[in-house]
């Protein structure tokens, strides 16, 4: 079940345990502005009877307080706790410290509330098992997203984006008297699009978002995108590749692909991207 | 809302110093490097052909310091990154193609860019130091 180890990534959810970095080598705080620099926070030790501890390093940061956001160390008795690392963080927080804030609904990889960073990598807390993590393991909210609180991002800008792209069918014909049909490989088009849970993990790990979030629509907008473009129900294609054709909101996607590399879902937003600009490339004959 | 934000904007949560290296973003990376390399040493190019038209002693100068070990070594690593962004580059013209986006393929292609640079690499040295000799 735990693949491990390889050289060829097959699936996302494979976790790498050696590579040559863990990080790229950079400074702590490279580019990053005096407000959102990581300082090192507190220690939380095991309660006294714990028997298998781990620890888990995690990012803090309190609106109310003054102060940058923090890399606190919690320790988790895993004879007293659940296999996910969802688990481990309900565990710290009925346990440990009741202030440890993130959000989780389904708690079994369906919701995308609890979208995360994993050791370096944006995954769902609730289908990640804390044997999969390091010691200790490294917990951030979401890459490169503005904090509301510790594992908490402000989700508003990439909503925005995702409503940029219309993700509704639209049709210009008149509405039928029943429901639209479908013939059953104009439906499978769709397969691999339509089960994104917008967790935004493929937004919040693509450094060209990084770079240029402000007008670049990121992997899950544009995975949408495609989602309604390759739909034989909707007839707006023309409309939605004018707004999309522009050098930033599709171009910016250099096909770096991390994406793809860490859909929770097993999605491929690169390659949607890639259908977009091969239909807008036809587009112009 | 506004009580928070006026007094303190909100922090950006690490990206490039947490995330994990990982093939694809290690390639893309060094395909963008190379790339910016390759044109500083299409000068170094540009300054071999003016060589070569200015006359025999301009010529053999340059022919000098392209010789010494250390402008040698550099040549080797400019010949890496020629072929590095070459093979990258077939990658990217494939992808455009809307193929080879299987996670699976996707590492494979990349492994398969790394180890034929090394290999061009070595065979482009090893062609031009024998023929080199001979000639």
């Amino acid at each position: 079940m735990v693949k491990t180890d390889a050289l060829i990534i097959e699936s996302s959810d494979q976790v790498p345990r050696r590579t040559l970095f863990k990080r790229f080598p950079i400074p702590r705080n490279f580019g990053v502005s005096p407000g959102s620099s990581v300082e090192r926070g507190r220690n939380w030790p095991a309660p006294a009877n714990a028997t298998r501890i781990k620890a888990f390093d995690i990012y803090r940061y309190d609106p109310d307080q003054k102060k940058n956001p923090r890399l606190d160390t919690f320790e988790v008795d895993l004879d007293d706790c659940g296999p996910m690392v969802l688990d481990a963080l309900i565990w710290i927080k009925s346990r440990v410290d009741p202030t440890l804030t993130f959000r989780r609904s389904c708690r079994e990889g369906v919701c995308g509330s609890c979208a995360m960073n994993i050791d370096g990598g944006n995954w769902l807390a609730c289908t990640r098992f804390i044997e999969e993590t390091q010691t200790p393991a490294r917990i951030y909210p979401l890459a490169n997203m503005r904090i509301i609180k510790d594992l908490v991002p402000d989700l508003t800008h990439v909503f925005a984006q995702y409503e940029m792209v219309e993700p509704w069918l639209q049709s210009k014909t008149a509405a039928p008297e029943r429901e639209r049909l479908q013939a059953p490989e104009d439906r499978a088009a769709l397969d691999g699009y339509y089960e994104c849970i917008l967790c935004f993990c493929c937004t919040s790990g693509c450094p060209s978002h990084w770079w240029n979030g402000d007008r670049f629509l990121g992997p899950a907008a544009l995975l949408q995108a495609w989602r309604w473009l390759t739909d034989s129900r909707d007839e707006a294609a023309g409309d939605r590749l004018d707004k999309l054709e522009d050098p930033f909101r599709l171009y910016r996607c250099h096909t770096i692909l991390n994406c793809t590399r860490t859909c929770p879902k097993g999605l491929n937003p690169g390659k949607a991207i890639a259908e977009i600009k091969k239909l807008v490339a036809k587009r112009h004959g | 809302m506004d009580r928070i934000s006026s007094t303190r904007p909100r922090p950006l949560s690490p990206n490039i110093q947490i995330y994990r290296p990982q093939l694809t973003s290690v390639l893309s990376i060094a395909n963008r490097i190379t790339g910016v390399a390759l044109s500083v040493c299409a000068i170094g190019l540009v300054g071999w052909l003016v060589a070569a038209a200015r006359g025999p002693r301009a010529y053999s100068w340059f022919q000098g310091v392209i010789g010494a070990w250390p402008v040698q070594i550099l040549l080797l690593i400019a010949t890496f990154a020629f072929f590095l962004h070459l093979c990258g580059g077939i990658r990217h013209l494939v992808w455009d193609s809307v193929r080879g986006f299987e996670l699976r393929q996707i590492y494979s292609s990349g492994w398969a860019v790394v180890a034929a640079s090394v290999l061009l690499t070595l065979a482009t040295w090893f062609l031009s130091l024998t023929i080199g000799r001979v000639v």
